[in-house]
């Protein structure tokens, strides 16, 4: 428990809307009498999994799920799949997999291919969320939830949202020189966060990690990797990011935009209620702030990575067909993703943005629709690590940015290697 | 283990049994001794085992020693390894002699040395995983605690030698306190007589301190730093919180969870735990070999002396 807290910084996801009630982790939510199979979840946004859970039970008396909570971080999240399938309990049918795991958990044996379902949720979920469910073009879990960042500012000190980061920069800079306040904050911390936040940088510069068939490293082709990395370097060295960037995740973000600390702000949708002054929030900025796409290098576009989360089913699970049955339920049915809608938690399913009244949303609708994936190569854990180890120094100017970025290449060929 | 007594026969023999007091004595130690075996011994050499295979999920296969010659190989490694040194012989220095001059103070008599007593060990008490929360909380820039208290302006979380000399500040403020209480613990079995005896031949505090409190307090001493130094090799939990799994303060520890979680490599991660385990019991071995043959004897040191 106390291990939990201690964790709770060292993810890339966005805190749920209620992790701070996180006693639950690790447990049975009891929603069934007789359950036939068992979905594990994160434990972040619980009352969003329960609720579909009782939507298909509702439907499927005799064949009801019942729901193992798992901790809230996503580093716990895998840990605990993981010990439930290499010490072979099998205890889990369904898994609930961050975006970026599905090609570990594929090769490593853990998950079904659901490729033949493939036909079913093309066109029907968002295509970045297709991406980020597959491995070497083959599909091992279906998409459940979504997320993508937004740029917040103060409409109060910015008139137009930019649309390059170089007028970001100059309009963040010059709003907070008059009101002595910052100019960015976002998730700078040597974390998952950071990779999200270069990512984010690298993509709208050009870059592109692997090749099509993702079998080899195309990290340093063009000037995308070098573009982010000086622009993040002058930003450090000019003040651009808020003091203590390189030690900030998702929520010391929100707290310091919340208190008007900042005209910027890169995040994920969850701080909008917050910094509304919703929920019995105090906020400085409530009614001075909204949100826009990520700007690019060129003006063309936007981007942001995608977050979320994919069902597989467990390769152990004695009950594959049923299994598949909810993932595919989860992904494709629309009162099931309206759930996710109705909680604020992105769905995947397209529709619903066309549907949906709010403009916030629908923005987030067109953001997702252009999201990039992280790549979810099997290594992609050690490649984050490799990439959080060599740029977060050249970042803050301890290390040489060009042997940093060859290292991060040399990573991300590694990360393909490993079967 | 340490608490091998000889266990002692009872001494009525039991009338209605063959048995003999050796052969009972092993049949009342068979239980412990099967207990240690399932939660110690098994689980050690069940890790050393499977740290010669490559584990891919549900597929292994047996590769030898490779593990070992790749750690050989890791700069990483390494690089825990020296982060841990350079972690444990400064804080267990540091706390060694604060905790000393604390035992020092609390063994003097004066008003409200129980409350004294009391508030010291406060520190201690707090669980280790939220003492470096709370320790994070008040060095990252943001509010900003301890660079306003000193009147700097130092990236304590990620210069990566600042960050070292927080984390060995952290640990200090924890357990130089533990270090006090089992020196304090050793000071009052030192008979005042002997103090006594040595104002009338003329010693001073120094002399004093020298003469007969360092030698008399030896064993506790032993104690205090092996219990400090095994500790300290074994260091998770601030490094982890102040900097996750980044080499600038990763440890052994914090290295080989990174292969069991973050990095799942399993059997190289039980290679890397085998060797944390190794060098933890060379260094104890070391220590009490060293330092306190005689803790281990079944002779009181005092008796010793004679």
């Amino acid at each position: 428990m106390v291990l939990g807290l201690a964790l709770a910084t060292a993810c890339g996801e966005p805190p749920g809307e209620d992790t701070e009630g996180s006693e639950g982790e690790g447990e049975s939510a009891d929603l069934a009498e007789d359950p036939q199979f068992i979905w594990a979840v994160t434990g972040a946004d619980r009352q969003i999994h329960e609720d579909v859970a009782r939507l298909w039970n509702e439907n499927n008396p005799d064949q009801e799920v019942d729901i193992f909570f798992l901790a809230p971080t996503a580093d716990e999240q895998r840990q605990a799949m993981f010990q439930d399938l290499q010490s072979q309990a099998g205890e889990f049918d369904v898994l609930g997999l961050d975006v970026i795991w599905t090609g570990e958990f594929a090769d490593f044996g853990y998950v079904e291919s659901l490729e033949d379902m493939r036909s079913e949720v093309e066109d029907v979920s968002l295509e970045g969320a297709i991406d980020s469910a597959q491995w070497q073009q083959e599909l091992f879990a279906l998409p459940y939830s979504s997320n993508g960042a937004f740029l917040y500012y103060r409409t109060d000190l910015i008139d137009e949202p930019p649309t390059t980061w170089d007028e970001l920069y100059e309009t963040g800079m010059e709003a907070a020189e008059e009101e002595d306040i910052s100019a960015f904050v976002g998730q700078g911390d040597q974390y998952e966060g950071f990779v999200v936040s270069y990512l984010e940088k690298y993509w709208s510069a050009g870059g592109e990690l692997f090749d099509e068939a993702q079998e080899n490293s195309t990290f340093l082709e063009g000037d995308a990797a070098e573009t982010a990395l000086d622009f993040m370097i002058e930003g450090q060295e000019s003040g651009f990011f808020a003091e203590g960037y390189d030690s900030m995740v998702e929520d010391d973000a929100r707290a310091l935009f919340q208190a008007g600390e900042a005209v910027y702000m890169r995040n994920w949708p969850y701080a909008i209620p917050l910094l509304e002054g919703e929920e019995g929030e105090e906020s400085e900025v409530a009614g001075d702030f909204a949100v826009a796409p990520l700007p690019t290098f060129t003006g063309e576009g936007t981007t942001s990575a995608l977050g979320g989360l994919n069902n597989a089913v467990s390769s152990l699970s004695e009950n594959q067909d049923l299994a598949r049955e909810f993932v595919l339920w989860a992904a494709t049915d629309p009162e099931a993703q309206q759930i996710l809608l109705d909680h604020s938690l992105p769905p995947t399913m397209l529709d619903l943005y066309d549907e949906a009244d709010d403009p916030d949303f629908e923005m987030l609708g067109d953001i997702l629709a252009d999201a990039q994936a992280r790549p979810p190569v099997p290594g992609y854990n050690s490649l984050s690590l490799e990439i959080q180890e060599n740029l977060h120094p050249a970042f803050l100017g301890q290390e040489d940015p060009e042997a940093a970025l060859e290292a991060v290449n040399d990573a991300a060929e590694n990360a393909l290697e490993q079967e | 283990m340490v608490s091998t007594a000889p266990v002692r026969a009872p001494a009525r023999k039991p009338a209605d049994t063959g048995l003999g007091e050796r052969a009972m004595g092993r049949i009342f130690l068979a239980p412990s001794f099967a207990f240690m075996a399932v939660i110690a011994l098994f689980p050690v050499f069940y890790a050393i085992g499977k740290s010669l295979y490559d584990i891919r999920g549900l597929r292994q296969e047996f590769i030898g020693f490779d593990n070992y010659a790749r750690a050989l190989t890791d700069s990483g490694f390494f690089n825990a390894v020296g982060n841990t040194f350079v972690f444990t012989v400064s804080s267990v220095s540091l706390e060694f002699v604060i905790g000393m001059v604390f035992a020092l103070i609390m063994h003097q008599v004066f008003v409200g040395r129980g409350l004294t007593r009391a508030v010291i060990l406060v520190p201690w008490v707090v669980p280790t995983a939220v003492a470096a929360q709370v320790w994070r909380y008040m060095f990252d820039h943001n509010p900003g605690f301890v660079n306003a208290v000193l009147g700097a302006d130092i990236n304590w979380l990620r210069d990566p030698a600042w960050s070292m000399v927080g984390i060995i500040s952290a640990d200090v403020w924890k357990t130089a306190p533990f270090v006090a209480l089992l020196l304090l613990a050793g000071l009052q079995t030192i008979p005042e007589d002997y103090y006594e005896a040595a104002k009338v031949d003329g010693a001073n505090a120094l002399q004093r301190f020298w003469g007969i409190t360092l030698p008399l307090l030896r064993p506790s001493i032993v104690v205090a730093l092996l219990f400090r130094t095994v500790d300290a090799l074994r260091m998770f939990d601030f490094a982890y919180v102040f900097a996750g799994h980044s080499n600038s303060l990763a440890t052994l520890s914090v290295y080989a969870q990174r292969f069991l979680v973050a990095e799942p490599q399993l059997g190289y991660a039980n290679a890397l735990s085998t060797v944390t385990f190794v060098i933890v019991m060379l260094v104890g071995l070391a220590f009490i070999s060293r330092m306190g043959r005689h803790m281990v004897g079944d002779v009181a040191p005092r008796k010793e002396k004679g």
